[in-house]
């Protein structure tokens, strides 16, 4: 690619501009057009859909599918359950994950390695199912709402990432000149590191909330009740009528199976807008000049 | 009686302790308290109630997506008053109830017994060695005089559940109804009857149908886009349908659920066989000629329903006509097609003892007597009724003493909701007493075409003891993975029949002969 | 305090000479590891823990006598695993795979964030990041389902436009030939948006001050973004990088599982479909326990060779 020399030519940033812009238009076509699909099957008659007619606008219009779902009384406890969860379980992992992430960002910890090894290594190794669930048991958590929040308390992954953020974007230097300054490391952390990380936790925040939306085994494993189950294990079950065993039919279950074809669709709207609609919010602190702002603030 | 009963229930105790103790696992509990409890409140042999002053049962079980709440289903409310024994259901979804079944096991939080469990040959043999499921055989030949008396009349249900050792750690659900354990063979006679063609008898005149159907505008739309036949899509693991159903044309038993024929006690796996080279060329033709469904490799059972209602399929195969019941007169069902060398059998077929591990005890269970008798029960055609029908005059109404389903019941959608046979895997009895629902004219008419040609015996799947059964799943884990792949290219044409010799070769290098032995030697012990 | 500020930001991390003893400085420390205790005591109690759990790789597991009590085998599961039929075949499809996403989609959500942050018009950057992001919701199930609906062979658009342009249709569902591509490309589709957030933000974090002095020298828009906006999300960069090859041997099987059938398997067959089917499934532990095992120890090769040389080269690592 020929890289332009000079300085400030117009037509280079207009060439630029169209470039830029026609991948981005480029990219939400190409995105787009199955959404708009999603959103069509889910009103469309679960027939038409899988003889492969729908392919942008509803046929055969229907709300039966979004009836279905929305007259399942467990569906508002599950919405209940899980904005509690998502709610309180991202608490606990921002606070659990800061503690965690800022002093492994400092370059001046003894034993920050060793630390630093021992947390990855449980990326990769792990006891297992039986293991994990004796422990739960052992700690009366089975069937309790502590048992979605505590063992997820630290997704390694973030740790590192924020840890990484930590590290890269403030400045050692700041750090040095507060310590000289007299503040304490608890008030270096409230007062300066985490002003300046908005964005990352922003999106910390975002991943945590939607990990626990979206998660369904821990509560497969360890909740009996079903005043406490997640909504994703409620969808879950209306999803599994279409796996159901035709051998020993009952009554009606052929339409239930063909209806559970437009049901995963509306599922998928139904138990994904309250998520979308939250992007917004942390988009909101993707703003440059963060730093800059809050410190001369 | 009692007497006798009393020294028995102290000879289990006393074993299923001992077996405790022999491992680590540390439920004491058990063993101590059962010897006080049974002594109060004796069990009766026959009659209901089955206990004088109420007992509680605390049993674990799977709920279908389609179910309700079990305490809500007349069969359990109506069964507590009648029997004076209270069960408690721990319902686990369908989704996840695999790994809660294996938690409780792994963490011995056992309950009284599994209702609907489910249980694999496998896992039924490793927990009854453990010891954390007792033995029921001569709990059946003393409490359980419904099953007993099945076990005499289908010798073979007997054979598919005991362990090498002689024990019956799990009960199935039974199924004598014929046309509950078959798919029919159901045929387009609408279409058959606008071109002026017979029915088909053999595989030849099948694919001359097929071809009418593809050519001669039968729906008379004008367009070519008549389906001329469709299967299931296989499930990994669990063969391919389309095989089971045309093999018996082909002289290919599927006996043991396998790929077995029985041959004057000769077992025969016939994977590698010519007879099955002839069935593969013979489906490849139909691929090739566009006469079976392209899709039939990779659709979903939702796909496959809505072919089946759509009334635009030539010959499809299903065990019920639910699925097209607003299209019925357009279908029939057929006789087994007669292959090339004359062979017309239905091979396809699930055992007299249809759902292995459906109801087990365990351990901790203090009144097993009471268990047994409670679940025998459902292996008689009336309580069979109670479980799949409910209550008389509400949920159902009886005609020429056969139970049917009222009208408003059918009507107000709630009957998979209180009945917990919906959703499979129940452990009852299912005759055809009780199968007015899954067993209309139209099925019945279609299962006498296939009762000619039923094998005489159906052996289900033989038990192993624990280190066979272990052999078995590994070497049939790499030799069914290989066929079925295998299978699928050769009739979809992405594998040439040039490559049959490499393609037997493997079979023998994935030890197909150490397997056959294997089941040989299951069979000789089973018939001593 | 401004300077200090552009200087940090454009050299590495600088170590000021420490105190002498190891405790001393330890305890001038003491509240980074008071803040420590809770997250380090977590890891141990629900990571380290149930650790004893992993014996059952070179056990019989069986449930019934607990994870102590069943008898050991040695290297028997793994053996298994090893003379399997399909060994060459899973290990070389999981690989494949891997890489060819190591290799495609891992660069797209960074020039997707890079298109985000050099939109001239913001209120479209963020429609752009609010539209991609939203295919990371839907289950695995309707997106094969939409695969299948878009890719059908009868019915479906993409072979209506082939069949327009005088081809032939394709079963791509059913094509050992096509699996990869289609795997591969619908993970970009639904992921990119979801995977450059972390980059848009580290964009955000970027000092403005480094493009402003950029503009002066006369920098072009592409120059500056090779000269400052990608050397601030390097360290971003690499460190998901290092864990993404850190899962190298995982493919996610529910995906592949829905799209996998007989005539594709030839590329289709992975590891942990292969765990699943075989393993999981049918309740074997062990052999599940021995293959993640044997997983997890290339992974963890992989992640240490790749940390070493992003240490030496990127100056970026875990540790």
């Amino acid at each position: 690619m020929d890289k332009p020399t000079t300085v400030k030519s117009a037509s280079d940033g207009r060439i630029f501009d169209m470039v830029v812009n026609s991948f981005a238009v480029l990219i939400i076509l190409v995105v787009l057009y199955p959404l708009i699909f999603v959103v069509s099957a889910s009103f469309s008659d679960p027939a038409k859909v899988l003889g492969g007619q729908v392919w942008l606008l509803p046929k055969g219009f229907t709300l039966a599918a979004y009836e279905n779902i929305l007259h399942n009384g467990k569906i508002w406890t599950g919405y209940r359950n899980t904005i509690f969860y998502a709610a309180a379980g991202t608490l606990i992992n921002m606070i659990m994950t800061v503690l965690a992430a800022y002093p492994l960002s400092r370059p001046d910890l003894p034993g920050r390695k060793l630390l630093m090894v021992i947390i990855t290594l449980t990326m990769f190794f792990n006891g297992g199912l039986i293991p994990t669930y004796m422990l739960v048991k052992n700690l009366h958590m089975v069937d309790t709402v502590w048992a979605l929040l505590v063992p997820g308390a630290i997704a390694t992954y973030n740790l590192i990432v924020m840890r990484t953020y930590f590290q890269a974007s403030i400045p050692w230097e700041l750090q040095e000149a507060a310590h000289m300054d007299g503040c304490s490391n608890w008030r270096l952390l409230w007062n300066i590191i985490l002003p300046l990380s908005k964005p990352i936790l922003a999106v910390m925040v975002l991943f945590y909330a939607v990990g626990h939306w979206n998660s369904f085994f821990n509560a497969l494993i360890y909740i009996r009740r079903e005043s406490l189950y997640p909504l994703q294990l409620v969808l879950r079950e209306i999803l599994m009528i279409s796996q159901s065993d035709a051998v020993d039919a009952s009554v009606g279950i052929e339409d239930k199976i063909l209806l559970a074809e437009s049901i995963k669709y509306a599922v998928i709207i139904v138990s994904s807008l309250p998520v979308l609609v939250m992007y917004p919010f942390v988009q909101r602190h993707f703003v440059k000049g963060v730093m800059i702002g809050s410190i001369k603030g | 009686m009692r007497k006798n009963w009393k020294s028995y229930a102290i000879g289990t105790v006393v074993a299923s302790s001992l077996v405790l103790a022999g491992c680590s696992s540390n439920s004491g509990a058990s063993g101590g308290t059962a010897p006080a409890a049974s002594s109060g409140n004796a069990v009766k042999a026959n009659g209901f109630p089955i206990v004088d002053q109420p007992i509680k049962l605390k049993m674990f079980t799977r709920t279908a997506p389609v179910n309700g709440p079990f305490k809500d289903m007349p069969v359990f409310q109506d069964y507590e008053k009648m029997s004076n024994v209270q069960v408690e259901f721990t319902e686990a979804p369908t989704d996840g109830f695999q790994e809660k079944k294996n938690l409780l096991f792994a963490s011995n939080e056992l309950p009284d017994a599994l209702y609907r469990s489910g249980l694999s040959q496998l896992e039924a043999t490793r927990y009854g060695a453990a010891g954390q499921l007792i033995p029921l055989e001569d709990l059946i030949d003393q409490y359980a005089p419904n099953l007993k008396q099945l076990m005499e009349q289908y010798p073979e249900i007997r054979a598919g559940i005991t362990t090498p050792e002689g024990h019956i750690y799990a009960i199935p659900g039974i199924v004598t109804l014929d046309a509950a354990r078959t798919d029919k063979k159901w045929i387009n006679q609408a279409w058959l009857k606008k071109l002026n063609l017979k029915m088909p008898e053999t595989t030849d005149d099948l694919y001359n149908v097929l071809v009418a159907f593809r050519d001669q505008d039968p729906n008379g739309n004008g367009k070519k886009d008549e389906l001329p036949m469709t299967a299931r899509a296989p499930v990994a693991g669990q063969g391919l349908p389309i095989l089971a159903m045309m093999s018996g044309s082909f002289g290919l038993d599927l006996q043991f659920g396998y790929n077995i024929n029985l041959e004057n006690d000769k077992v025969n796996i016939w994977m590698g066989n010519d007879r099955n080279k002839e069935m593969l060329m013979y489906l490849n033709k139909l691929y090739k000629e566009k006469l079976l469904d392209p899709e039939m490799f990779s659709q979903k059972e939702a796909d496959y329903l809505a072919k089946q209602g759509s009334g635009n399929t030539g010959f499809f195969f299903d065990q019920t006509n639910n699925n097209f019941l607003t299209i019925q007169d357009q279908y029939t069902g057929i006789a087994p097609l007669k292959g090339p060398h004359g062979d017309q059998l239905q091979s396809q077929g699930a055992p007299v003892a249809r759902d292995f591990g459906a109801f087990a005890i365990t351990s901790v269970d203090k009144y097993p007597e009471v268990t047994m008798r409670w679940i025998d029960y459902f292996y008689s055609d009336e309580g069979s009724t109670l479980l799949r029908f409910g209550r008389e005059g509400e949920n159902y109404e009886v005609k020429d003493g056969i139970p049917y389903y009222t009208k408003a019941f059918i009507d107000s959608g709630n009957q998979s909701k209180l009945t917990p046979y919906a959703g499979g895997g129940a452990p009852h009895l299912i005759s055809e007493k009780v199968a007015s629902f899954i067993n209309p004219p139209q099925v019945q008419e279609a299962q006498k075409k296939l009762d000619p040609y039923m094998p005489k015996v159906r052996y289900a799947a033989p038990m192993f003891d624990e280190a066979t059964a272990q052999k078995v799943n590994i070497l049939r884990n790499d030799l069914d993975k290989y066929y079925e792949e295998q299978s699928t290219k050769f009739i979809a044409g992405a594998l040439s029949f040039d490559k049959w010799d490499e393609f037997q070769a493997t079979l023998k290098k994935l030890k197909i002969d150490e397997l056959q032995q294997i089941y040989q030697d299951a069979y000789d012990k089973m018939k001593k | 305090m401004e300077s200090v500020q552009a200087k940090a930001a454009a050299a590495p991390v600088s170590r000021k000479r420490q105190g002498s003893g190891l405790l001393r400085r330890m305890a001038k420390r003491y509240d980074l590891y008071l803040m420590l205790l809770l997250p380090i005591a977590w890891y141990l109690i629900f990571n380290y823990g149930p650790l004893y759990g992993l014996q059952i790789a070179f056990k019989n597991f069986n449930p019934g006598k607990g994870i102590t009590g069943s008898e050991w085998v040695g290297f028997e599961h793994f053996r298994r695993f090893f003379e399997s039929y399909y060994f060459k075949r899973l290990l070389w499809n999981t690989l494949s795979i891997n890489l060819f996403s190591l290799l495609i989609a891992f660069p797209v959500p960074i020039l997707l964030a890079l298109i985000v942050n050099e939109l001239r018009s913001k209120s479209f950057g963020k429609w752009l990041q609010n539209i991609t992001f939203i295919p990371h919701f839907m289950s695995v199930v309707v997106i094969v389902g939409i695969l299948s609906v878009f890719l059908s062979p009868s019915t479906g658009p993409v072979n209506k436009l082939i069949e327009w342009l005088g081809g032939e249709p394709v079963r791509f569902m059913e094509s050992a030939g096509w699996f990869k591509t289609i795997f591969i490309s619908s993970n970009i589709w639904q992921n990119m948006g979801w995977q450059s957030i972390i980059y848009i933000a580290a964009l955000s974090g970027v000092n403005p001050q480094l493009y402003e002095a950029a503009k002066m020298d006369g920098a072009s828009r592409l120059r500056r973004i090779w000269h400052v906006s990608l050397p601030g999300i390097v360290p971003v960069i690499v460190i998901l990088l290092i864990l993404d090859i850190g899962h190298f041997m995982d493919v996610g099987f529910e995906k592949i599982l829905l799209m996998q059938n007989n005539l594709n398997l030839e590329t289709s067959d992975v590891i942990s479909t292969f765990v699943y089917t075989t393993g999981i499934l049918k309740g074997e532990y062990s052999y599940t326990a021995a293959i993640g095992l044997f997983n997890s120890l290339i992974n963890l090769t992989l992640l240490l060779l790749v940390n070493r040389f992003a240490r030496k080269t990127a100056e970026t690592s875990l540790w």
